[in-house]
């Protein structure tokens, strides 16, 4: 038997798990908050800032990630607001000028609304979302890999960049990795990035049922919906 | 048999790892990768956490640098005051960029963000010895002197 | 030394010091802080010390090494007591003349006197200088005083007073009322009430607590808590003490960045010495109190700073921040209540116990008490560190204390705050330094970092620095902050290189908004301040660089050239000698820059004593 505690997400009352995130009880119910370097079963670190949330008390809003802040009694929070919507554009923007030959990116930017890409494109292969790191340091108890580096050096590297003889070659790092799916329209080399547009990011469902969950499972590569 | 690192690795726990790299660093001038891997053992932290402290602090460095070390202070005091002209000094005498040494393994030059000199800046530090009001006059006749010694 | 185990043994030990030191005739107080290191005290104290004994005169006269006075452009100095003389740029060869003249035969040397620049005359006393008489030097007086690496200095200070005091009453809420009443607000840039933040982790459940002091300063251009922590380590370790006892913690850490070797060396004896007296160790005193101190050394980091990132550190792991929803007074060093105050801080609190909360609070403005010290740097006549008491006026402190402009300039702005401050022109410097003042004006008290810039400071260039600088520094692991500035830093470089355009402008003003807003940490929250702040008051700068392709400053590189004027030129060859690159020839005698490959180091510029090298 769990303990609730109640707390108000843009407006609907809802009951939420005691000790999970606010995240975590918005998309149980159904509520959309966009997240990209969410993971289900691992610890949240809130580094891709989507999921950020207005969280108001005595008349303030502080702007935290819902992933990180555990829902407490009587919390009232507001997951899309005009700001919040306004930030979480301009975001997903950085993100896809930053590595457009993602699926997951694409997904995200048109779900976030980015309609154009003001800054010059880079095509990074990694955008440092943790899954890889989380998903062998907690589930399979390895640790063969981490974030190295600081500021733009940072980057998934193997200690000394070479394997580690405990790796369990389970190869999940890959799996979970939100970059292994091009864009539908085919990957994208250097030169040629744009802001994709056409993915079937099941916009037109969203329209219909607004800041909705609409089960899009954005920000997940390929193989964990195939496994679903 | 008691080695040099075992000495420094004695009764430390995980929490005092950055002093124990500190100490290493301060005997072999650099973090061996042999010695970071004695040290995941002994204090039991992973090999990867170890590597990441190694590579997320200026101090540290992973490869063996120049027998003199040229610190240029970039603190907003010398910045000022000109520090930038010193990056080009050294390019022009030695050929390096800071983080860099030079081939014949004499100079290694870095910046660092402010050693707390601001009055008397643009500091330079040259083997732990600090010379204030620096110029780049200056600094070519300190390079020419330390060279060969 | 033996023990002292209550107030009685404190008192008779401080008699005790103050006895001995009246045996000497005069004391010759010589600044060792770092920034005189650098200028060569050492050899002069060596000399000094050389020249007393030979003289047969070390029963006569005293020499005390103290910690930084925060004169530093003036060092080496001395002042001799009892008449309060200060010699400054002296020199081992200066000191038989001051043994000889000044202490045997109390005759001034004229030559080691401090010249007033705005009256050229020269100043025989310490306390007549105008530099130290417009400030209110609360704290760092105590510098001058002490050898921070002798205990018994403190103690004949009333050091340690009011931690006994406070041991014996034994009353934890009444000394966080007592602070909380004074108004001490946190020095190290948050400025959060430190009595509401004693408070809240005394109610903190778990269990052990823990104190730390934040030695990090990583604002470059920001020295105080250098200063401070080398030269009076013990006011540090008594506030310490006492926050403590308020607290009910039983261990402290000192955290101390990696580039401050001189501060580690006087805070490990200090707290070594405390220890050998009982200050410091299990059942203080003989009650129920322990409390412990261990200095941990940074690695090289600005981001540990921040408390979060601090406390992963000390942890021994690397400095990245985390969420702040759960305060680190409840869930902090190891995920217990952990209590964090900045140097000065600490500092301030044994003297608030002694003198009590209203004399601290009449100082300052409502929500501003007491006095801060600030690290007066940058392009202006007397650099060094300055005291005075909240409310002040950036014009008192930069034109008064400071002297005011290098000849022939015009001061154009101050950055306060460091990295995460902000740039304030000259014509808002009637505002006084005051928490919210300077937060509504853009930029921020911080740590204390004040950088004066003139005419010939390019205000893209600063933001161009400090962007670079905290794309560096910053640790990684968010997207806004991570890539966000550097968005940032790409389009100022664009438009410090002239390729700016105006719809570049507007995106560097969104995204720093966006940054400030939903960055994880302080760091990249307050990264675009010095973005923000420049292109609020000096607009036109930036508008130059895109619209007219042209430095005002004549800073940016890509935007000017030097050339030799030939006419001028008197053929002296300096220029071709100086310049690091070898662009520089001469062909039927004319001299030539050669632009493709001119670096615009302006190493020429400076070294020309004809101008006859021109830039536009």
């Amino acid at each position: 038997m769990s303990d609730y505690v109640n707390i108000t997400i843009d407006g609907s009352k809802i009951k939420a798990i005691e000790g999970s995130s606010v995240l975590d009880a918005a998309l149980e119910y159904g509520i959309c908050i966009p997240a990209l370097c969410h993971m289900k079963d691992v610890t949240p670190i809130g580094a891709c800032r989507i999921c950020i949330v207005e969280l108001v008390k005595n008349g303030k809003s502080k702007i935290t990630a819902s992933c990180t802040l555990e829902a407490k009694e009587g919390m009232v929070i507001l997951a899309n607001s005009a700001k919040i919507k306004k930030l979480r554009k301009n975001i997903a923007e950085m993100l896809v000028a930053e590595a457009p030959n993602s699926k997951a990116i694409q997904d995200i930017a048109l779900r976030c609304g980015v309609t154009t890409v003001r800054y010059p494109f880079r095509n990074k292969d990694c955008v440092l979302c943790g899954k890889c790191v989380r998903v062998c340091d907690e589930i399979w108890q390895s640790k063969s890999l981490g974030f190295v580096g600081r500021g733009s050096e940072r980057h998934v590297a193997l200690p000394f960049n070479v394997r580690p003889d405990f790796c369990k070659h389970c190869n999940n790092c890959i799996d979970v990795c939100p970059m292994t799916i091009t864009p539908c329209p085919g990957p994208m080399k250097k030169g040629e990035e744009a802001l994709c547009g056409l993915c079937e990011s099941q916009l037109y469902m969203a329209e219909e049922v607004p800041d909705s969950c609409v089960d899009c499972h954005l920000g997940e590569s390929f193989c964990i919906r195939a496994k679903n | 048999m008691k080695t040099t690192i075992s000495k420094i690795l004695e009764n430390k726990i995980s929490e005092d790892l950055i002093e124990v790299l500190q100490d290493i660093q301060a005997k072999y001038g650099y973090l061996p990768e042999e010695q970071l891997l004695e040290v995941s053992d002994k204090l039991s932290i992973p090999i990867i956490e170890v590597f990441r402290v190694a590579n997320f602090y200026k101090s540290f460095y992973l490869e063996a640098r120049g027998k003199h070390l040229i610190t240029v202070c970039m603190g907003t005091a010398c910045h000022v005051r000109g520090a930038p002209k010193f990056v080009d000094e050294v390019l022009g005498q030695l050929g390096i960029k800071p983080g860099e040494t030079t081939e014949d393994g004499e100079f290694s030059v870095e910046t660092v963000n402010c050693v707390g000199a601001c009055a008397l800046g643009p500091v330079v530090i040259l083997d732990g010895k600090y010379y204030d009001h620096m110029t780049p006059g200056k600094l070519r006749a300190l390079i020419k002197r330390t060279k060969g010694k | 030394m033996a023990k002292i185990k209550n107030n009685k043994d404190l008192i008779a030990l401080s008699e005790k010091n103050i006895k001995e030191n009246s045996k000497y005739s005069k004391t010759v107080t010589i600044c060792a802080g770092t920034g005189c290191c650098a200028s060569g005290c050492l050899e002069v104290l060596t000399e000094l010390e050389k020249e007393l004994k030979n003289k047969k005169l070390t029963n006569k006269i005293k020499i005390r090494a103290t910690g930084c006075h925060g004169f530093c452009e003036q060092g080496p100095l001395l002042v001799i007591e009892p008449n309060n003389i200060f010699y400054r740029h002296v020199k081992p060869k200066d000191v038989p003349e001051i043994v000889s003249s000044t202490l045997e035969n109390n005759k001034i040397i004229e030559a080691l006197l401090y010249i007033d620049p705005a009256t050229s005359k020269k100043i025989t006393k310490e306390t007549n200088i105008p530099f130290y008489k417009k400030q209110e030097r609360i704290l760092l007086n105590q510098n001058k005083l002490i050898d921070p690496c002798n205990v018994n200095d403190y103690i004949s200070i009333n050091g340690y007073s009011a931690f006994v005091k406070v041991l014996n009453t034994n009353n934890p809420e009444n000394i966080i009322e007592e602070i909380k009443k004074s108004g001490l607000r946190g020095r190290g840039g948050g400025g959060f009430p430190t009595g509401r933040k004693w408070e809240s982790c005394r109610k903190a459940e778990g269990s052990p607590k823990y104190i730390i002091c934040n030695a990090d300063e990583g604002d470059p251009g920001a020295y105080m808590d250098r200063s401070v922590l080398e030269g009076n380590p013990h006011a540090v370790i008594e506030g310490m003490l006492i926050g403590a006892l308020a607290i009910g913690a039983e261990h402290g850490y000192i955290y101390v960045r990696n580039e401050y070797p001189l501060a580690v060396k006087n805070a490990k004896i200090a707290i070594g010495q405390a220890e050998e007296l009982g200050l410091l160790g299990k059942k203080i005193f003989g009650t129920n109190f322990s409390f412990d101190i261990k200095i941990s050394r940074g690695g090289g980091a600005f981001v540990c700073g921040e408390s979060t990132a601090l406390m992963a550190s000390l942890e021994g792991q690397v400095g990245e921040p985390r969420a702040k929803d759960i305060h680190t007074t409840e869930r902090g060093f190891h995920e217990l209540p952990t209590n964090l105050n900045n140097v000065e801080t600490w500092a301030n609190v044994p003297s608030i116990i002694n003198n009590g909360a209203a004399w601290f609070a009449k100082k300052g403005t409502k929500d501003s008490k007491g006095t801060k010290i600030f690290a007066l740097t940058g392009q202006i006549q007397n650099t060094g560190l300055v005291e005075v008491h909240m409310g002040t006026s950036l014009k008192k402190i930069i034109y008064d204390i400071g002297g005011g402009p290098l000849k022939g300039k015009k001061i154009k702005a101050v950055q306060t705050g460091g990295p995460s401050g902000g740039c304030i022109s000259e014509k808002l410097f009637d505002l006084p330094v005051d928490f919210e003042a300077l937060a509504e004006a853009g930029s921020m008290v911080g740590s204390g970092g004040m950088v004066v810039m003139d005419e010939s400071t390019c205000m893209v260039d600063v933001a161009k620095y400090f962007l670079t600088f905290l794309v560096d520094e910053s640790c990684g692991k968010c997207v806004t902050c991570r890539i966000g500035l550097s968005r940032m830093l790409e389009i100022i470089t664009d438009i410090t290189e002239g390729k700016g355009t105006m719809e570049q402008l507007e995106l560097l003003f969104e995204t720093a908004e966006t940054v400030s807003l939903a960055s994880l940490c302080a760091l990249g929250k307050t990264a675009p301040n010095p973005v923000l702040s420049t292109i609020k008051y000096f607009r036109e700068e930036y508008e130059a660089h895109i619209n007219k392709k042209e430095c005002p400053a004549k800073v940016c590189k890509s935007l000017i050239t030097y050339k030799i004027d030939n006419k001028v030129c008197t053929e002296c060859n300096a220029c071709l000698k100086a310049c690091p690159h070898g662009v520089i020839t001469v062909t039927n005698g004319n001299y030539i820059i050669n632009s493709d490959t001119c670096t615009k180091c302006g190493i020429c510029f400076d070294t020309c004593k004809f101008s006859a090298i021109k830039v536009n």
